[in-house]
């Protein structure tokens, strides 16, 4: 198949984007003088179909067996023409395209240079093509199972939805319940559903679903293997609570001693839970989980006689011998849907958070306003630092609501002196639906301003719902505050009013930080597990921002939710759902395809220093024992399923032995050479 | 100064082990003041064994250097240990190589010499030209003693001391099974001043001051084949397919093969200075190495050879790594 080399040019217009700064009619002349090739063409468009029957008709008349394409970025359309060629008959790497477009048209204005220019590069294209080799796809059989990681309600959608098409999913959830932070809200915006109304079903679903394995207060610790044959390691922390027998009474929880004494993760610390806990009334699964670290009996050793929570267990559940336990399973694919911190306010000190009691975020004023929240769902002015257990028979002042409520948008969202250029698209909306709440929790006379710097209700319904919350009364002050302090009982904001420039003294009872959305402090754990990348923001790298935005750069890796970038619930479900469908393509099908132009060790060279090992992104070299002569040597090799071909190891290979197929050495130099001063 | 006589009874000790296939070591050499190395297979080799201010050869090399020939069917190869005496800077060598998995820590036996500098040959020669009979040197306090048949003579040890022993940070071996002689506390620290006046040339000048050094290169390998980075077994440098560089000797061929050398080396010089001193037309090589060396320093805060638990500089990235000098 290799045979002397016959090469036909195929030189595109691309409309005008190429045709118009360069020549392609004196491109074709002289690639029909360069050595092997047999036919050289220009047509319009070489991608539509007529321009690639030219090719199909070219390699059965004229017996081509090497295609040079000069036309766009080989991003888009290898795959395209390495299709035509198989359809040709033809090994689909003997293809070398040659980037006229974004490499030359584009960025050149004088045709006659660009034209020169477009030569040399297809020149270059002619003599690679020459010394191209056929290569192998190779296929690999796919698992038909999903890990997902994170059960926010991206990884619930997207385990439902593959669970429902018949494949299996194992759930993973760090906390001892699903749910996520929408679990967390009260309502949604712009509609105003309630958020657990609409959630918890589907928490129910993913602990009741045939086809899913849920795994809370675990975690993944070691994933190897490739797309098809992942092999997934995950502890499930102990809770010291055997989950068959804990039928979720809650006696326990109310015999603590340290009940109400430590604050729940939950209610954003608003709230206070024991030792033995369940974060809130509706959590999945509801079963009662033990926090090590604050329960006397397994920090302390020893709490009072006995632990009472065992006492008070009618079920016998509590078992403070339980330990971790790691469980191995194989999956073929991967979700990634481990959802975001809120930016910590603390960050901002000129707001006072941490300083000033009645200064929140908006994370726990949604707590505040929840109707199964801390305060029942009364908004009231905050005493932190003062929670001690009410006496027996004592009235406790009734707290005193807010008479005004502020918020202030874009805390730690489009600010470089935090380090975050982004928008977090979420807080004009739900700072908007949190002043609704406001205005009808605490009554309409509570006066409600909103500091903001661009109001974005950019999505469906959310104009509509912004107007509706200024018609009832929230007032809006363009200008982001400068200050907090405190005067006397009330907290004063100071900022300007960018419409009219005026300096203002802001008077108010509380101040509601509207904070933004931040990756994960722990996302660096997902990164070394998966080597996934991150873009400048820090969220997860997607594939490609349009066009492949729940793929990451390693095959059978998806992505949903917020990691990826802020959402609002429709979108982090629309992505969940996205990435589930992305998902169940290779489980579908049972075999992928695997990279071809893999690297590949000539083990008679190889001196075995490892630096690809350390190097490959993939884990895809290792190095292994070899007889060289009678001699025990290691020399690197590559699990050519696992290699992605990105070239790092042949870049780095001080005696050029492990290449890259389709980039070797002697397929470059010449090229280089092509390229170089004649 | 280590004791000749415990260097030799050691070293007996060593050969003498059923799992040591053979001791490299010093010996004096054939003329002059100069030593060479001494590769002893059994007890009854140790006696020329000297360490001496002139034992400059960093020995690492010959470790990765020897070649394997091929085993003969039916017979297993010889998989015992090597030992080998190193200074401080040539322990450095050990060290990368280590990290660089040439060969497992098991493999060799390194006799560790706590040095306090050694000679620059060409100094002690510019000095005492033509001394064909054998002589010896020595440091007696801040002199070295050069002495021959025909006499004894004194030298301020800063006289002829080697360059790259002022700019000494370890120089007590950093890996050893066994010292010689009680450890030496460093003496000297790295500046780098050399190196920063000629970051200061215009770009022009430093063309032309390396062109002219490199126009003088004969091609002999000798700076790749002392060095004990360099152990492929394949040189890519050389190879003829495909082929990187034209074997010609002229100033652009010279040119790529010294720049592709220096960009091998870096992260990975330990700075024993071996390549300058074996070449024979004084190309100033250490300086193009020093470069790198500081440059990995300050970017990386890195050292190679320095600990052989660390993977090799340039085989790893961190996100947080610096890149505010990438153009």
């Amino acid at each position: 198949m290799n045979g002397k080399p016959k090469i036909g040019v195929y030189v595109c217009h691309c409309g005008t984007n190429i045709a118009g700064t360069v020549n392609v009619e004196e491109v074709v002349q002289f690639a029909q003088t360069l050595p092997d090739v047999v036919v050289a063409r220009n047509y319009s468009y070489m991608c539509s179909d007529p321009g690639q029957a030219l090719i199909t008709d070219d390699i059965a008349n004229m017996g081509l067996n090497r295609v040079v394409v000069a036309s766009c970025s080989p991003r888009m359309h290898e795959p395209t023409f390495r299709k035509t060629l198989l359809s040709g008959g033809l090994n689909p790497y003997f293809l070398e395209m040659a980037n006229i477009r974004e490499q030359c048209s584009w960025v050149h204005d004088d045709p006659i240079a660009a034209t020169e220019k477009a030569k040399r590069v297809v020149e270059a294209a002619v003599v690679k093509a020459r010394r191209l080799e056929a290569l192998d796809v190779k296929e690999v059989e796919v698992e038909p199972s999903c890990l997902i990681i994170g059960a926010g309600i991206a990884g619930i959608q997207a385990a439902l939805d593959i669970a429902d098409a018949g494949f299996k999913v194992y759930l993973v959830e760090k906390s001892p319940t699903v749910g996520g932070h929408m679990a967390q809200l009260d309502k949604t915006f712009p509609t105003l559903d309630c958020s657990a109304c609409i959630l918890t079903p589907k928490m129910v679903d993913v602990a009741n679903h045939p086809n899913i394995e849920l795994m809370t207060y675990s975690q993944v610790e070691e994933i190897g293997g490739y797309i098809g044959n992942f092999d997934i390691k995950v502890r499930k922390k102990s809770r010291f609570v055997d989950m068959d027998k804990c039928t979720g009474c809650g006696a326990c929880a109310e015999e603590c001693r340290m009940a109400g004494r430590i604050p729940n993760e939950f209610d954003e610390g608003i709230g206070m839970r024991g030792a033995i806990y369940l974060p809130f009334p509706q959590a999945v699964p509801a079963k009662y989980t033990i926090d090590k670290e604050n329960c006397l009996f397994l920090s302390k050793g020893k709490c009072g006689e006995s632990p009472k929570c065992k006492e008070a267990c009618q079920a016998g559940a509590i078992n403070f011998d339980l330990q971790d336990e790691v469980v191995e399973f194989k999956v073929g694919t991967i979700i990634v849907a481990t959802g975001f911190d809120i930016f910590d306010a603390r960050l901002k000190p000129e707001y006072g958070y941490g300083v000033y009691d009645n200064v929140l975020t908006a994370l726990e004023f949604e707590r505040m306003v929840n109707a199964s929240g801390p305060t029942g769902g009364k908004v009231v002015m905050l005493e932190r630092g003062k929670k001690k257990k009410k006496k027996e028979g004592e009235e406790a002042e009734a707290p005193r609501m807010p008479r005004s409520v502020t918020f202030i948008q874009c805390v730690g969202s489009r600010d470089k002196s935090v380090g975050n250029e982004y928008c977090s698209r979420v807080c004009c909306m739900y700072t908007a639906k949190l002043a609704h709440l406001v205005k009808d929790k605490v009554g309409h006379d509570c006066e409600v301003t909103i500091f903001y710097m661009d109001v974005r209700a950019f999505g469906k319904g959310f104009e509509e719902f912004y107007d509706r919350v200024r018609r009832e009364g929230v007032k809006y002050i363009r200008g982001n505050p400068s200050e907090i302090y405190k005067k006397g009982d009330k907290l004063i904001v100071r900022a300007e009013d960018t419409l009219t420039a005026t300096p203002l003294e802001h008077e108010t009872d509380m101040v509601v930080l509207s904070v933004g959305l931040c990756p994960r402090s722990d996302n660096r754990e997902i990164i070394d597990l998966l080597k996934l990348s991150q873009s400048s923001d820090l969220f997860y790298l997607e594939a490609h921002p349009k066009l492949r935005p729940v793929d990451t750069a390693s095959d059978g890796i998806y992505l949903a939710g917020v990691c990826q970038g802020p959402k609002d619930i429709p979108d982090a479900v629309a992505q969940a759902k996205g990435a589930a469908s992305a998902a169940m393509i290779p489980m579908a099908s049972g075999k992928v395809k695997v990279e071809a132009q893999t690297s590949v060790v000539n083990e008679d060279t190889c001196r075995g220093c490892g630096f690809c090992v350390e190097l490959c992104p993939f884990s895809a070299i290792e190095l292994v024992e070899i007889n060289r002569m009678g001699w025990p040597v290691k020399v690197a090799r590559v699990n050519e399923a696992l290699c992605k071909g990105c070239g790092a190891c042949a870049a780095a290979c001080l005696s050029g032995s492990i290449q890259q197929r389709s980039f070797k050495d002697l397929q470059l130099m010449p090229q280089i050479k092509a390229l170089g001063v004649k | 100064m280590v004791d000749v006589n415990k260097l030799r009874e050691k070293a007996k000790e060593v050969v003498s082990r059923d799992d040591v296939r053979m001791l490299i070591g010093y010996r004096p050499g054939t003329y002059g003041f100069r030593a060479r190395p001494a590769f002893v297979q059994g007890p009854d080799e140790v006696d020329e064994l000297i360490f001496t201010p002139a034992c400059v050869n960093n020995l690492a090399s010959y470790i990765v250097l020897e070649e394997k020939l091929p085993v003969p069917r039916g017979e297993e190869p010889d998989l015992r240990k090597v030992a080998v005496m190193v200074k401080g800077c040539d322990s450095r060598a050990l060290v990368q190589q280590m990290e660089e998995k040439a060969y497992d820590r098991e493999r060799i036996l390194v006799l560790g010499i706590p040095c306090t500098g050694v000679v620059d040959m060409a100094k002690v020669e510019a000095r005492f030209p033509n001394v064909l009979e054998r002589g010896e040197i020595a440091l007696e306090g801040d002199k070295f003693v050069l002495s021959t048949g025909g006499g004894k003579e004194e030298v301020a040890k800063e006289e002829l001391l080697a360059d790259k022993c002022l700019r000494c940070r370890y120089p007590t071996p950093l890996v050893y099974d066994e010292l010689l002689d009680a450890e030496v506390a460093r003496f000297a620290d790295d500046d780098y001043s050399d190196i920063v006046e000629l970051e200061k040339r215009a770009g022009a000048e430093k063309w032309a001051y390396w062109e002219e050094k490199f126009s003088r290169c004969i091609r002999c390998y000798s700076c790749r084949n002392v060095c004990p980075m360099c152990y492929c077994e394949d040189c890519v440098l050389e190879r003829l397919n495909p082929q990187w560089m034209r074997r010609s000797v002229d100033v652009s061929e010279n040119t790529a093969y010294h720049i592709s050398r220096a960009y091998h080396l870096a992260g990975r010089c330990i700075q024993c200075g071996e390549c300058q001193r074996v070449c024979p037309v004084d190309i100033p090589l250490m300086e193009l190495n020093r470069k790198f060396y500081k440059d990995v320093e300050e970017l990386y805060d890195y050292e190679p050879g320095t600990n052989a638990e660390n993977p090799p500089l340039l085989s790893t990235f961190k996100v947080d790594d610096r890149e505010d000098f990438i153009l």
